[in-house]
């Protein structure tokens, strides 16, 4: 019934999609706000509601997606408005950017080869292998450089997803019990592996370290950006 | 409202600057080109911070829903995660745990901010 709905008023069926998309999403979030479980991330929360609404009224995914594109469409300046986050963390880190980048620029080339080999190792397949590589970046940007690089955009949505909540669940006792304790660290470290989801966890335990962690969150997508582009299609020639 | 349009004025200018850079420079994809110049107005006092803060906080606390689409990808998937569901999992948690080590550790060790090392009189004059 809904797939000739589809066919006969593209319009109006686009409207409704995306309507449903944006209620249910908002339901969620009202629901996370409520009850403040980490686990009950907005978009795990929407996909798992969306996915057997899709199977059961039969709409496969290439119709969905093309009728919530205006939400694709609105990625774009929705990823704009984060310079203002950027900006602002700027101006904390002017003291010691040098130090802070090396770190971050090390981590990030480490994670992109380990997670792209391991994966080409195990998976054997070069879009997954792309999408694995780019999961250690806050989701909009992730996305964004998958679907440039040509790697499958719902995976790398999915690992963004899975690593942040283990970062925030499990991050915090993994570094004390590494002896990383101070709060600079656990911040930066928590902020550029598990990103949003990481610091909203991070956030509860001090102030400093919710500063560390969305600076880190901010100029570890940057650099990701700044990275991956010359770095993948490397390790994608070293393995053809 | 007059807020409201000055901040879309403002983050469109940058994303159209950004396909512009994106068109000249490739490399980079055309919305974080068009975050950077947007940081970089911000910066160069160019537009009030005052007048887009609100706006922008807004679009910020509401974007995740435009991924949504994205993620809804993962319907086609079903199969490879039977298959490789165990790998996914392990390749995830691995290098999310490389990175928090590397991280943490390096930022413990290396990191010199200006409160555990140099006096704040020292920093502010850098």
């Amino acid at each position: 019934m809904l797939t000739t709905f589809i066919t006969n008023s593209p319009i109006l069926a686009s409207i409704v999609i995306t309507l449903i998309t944006i209620a249910t999403y908002q339901f969620a979030a009202a629901c996370q706000q409520k009850w403040q479980y980490i686990w009950l991330n907005p978009m795990l929360f929407t996909i798992s509601i969306l996915v057997p609404f899709l199977l059961l009224t039969e709409i496969n995914y290439q119709q969905y997606s093309d009728k919530t594109q205006i939400l694709n469409l609105l990625l774009e300046p929705a990823l704009v408005a984060l310079g203002l986050p950027l900006y602002q963390q700027l101006k904390q880190i002017r003291f010691y950017w040098r130090e802070m980048t090396a770190i971050l620029v090390l981590g990030i080339t480490v994670v992109i080869i380990v997670s792209f080999m391991l994966a080409m190792w195990l998976i054997k397949a070069p879009e997954i292998a792309i999408a694995l590589s780019l999961k250690s970046v806050t989701t909009p940007i992730g996305i964004t450089l998958t679907e440039q690089l040509f790697g499958d955009s719902s995976i790398t949505a999915f690992a963004i997803l899975i690593a942040g909540l283990f970062g925030a669940l499990l991050g915090p006792q993994w570094l004390s019990f590494i002896g990383v304790n101070s709060a600079k660290a656990q911040g930066l470290a928590i902020g550029s592996a598990s990103h949003v989801i990481g610091t909203a966890v991070l956030v509860r335990k001090s102030a400093e370290h919710g500063a560390y962690s969305s600076v880190a969150l901010i100029l570890s997508a940057v650099l990701t950006a700044l990275i991956s582009p010359w770095l993948i299609p490397l390790l994608q020639k070293l393995f053809y | 409202m007059n807020n409201v349009l000055y901040t879309i004025f403002v983050i469109s200018i940058s994303l159209l600057l950004g396909k512009l850079a994106n068109y000249l420079l490739a490399a980079l994809p055309a919305s974080l080109y068009g975050m950077i110049i947007y940081a970089l107005f911000l910066q160069l006092n160019w537009f009030s911070i005052e007048k887009v803060t609100k706006t922008n906080q807004w679009f910020i606390k509401h974007m995740g829903v435009c991924l949504v689409p994205a993620g809804m990808g993962i319907i086609n998937h079903f199969e490879l995660i039977q298959q490789h569901g165990l790998a996914l999992v392990v390749i995830i948690f691995s290098t999310t745990f490389i990175l928090l080590t590397v991280i943490g550790y390096l930022s413990e060790r290396f990191l010199i901010t200006p409160d555990n090392h140099q006096t704040n009189t020292t920093a502010d004059s850098k």
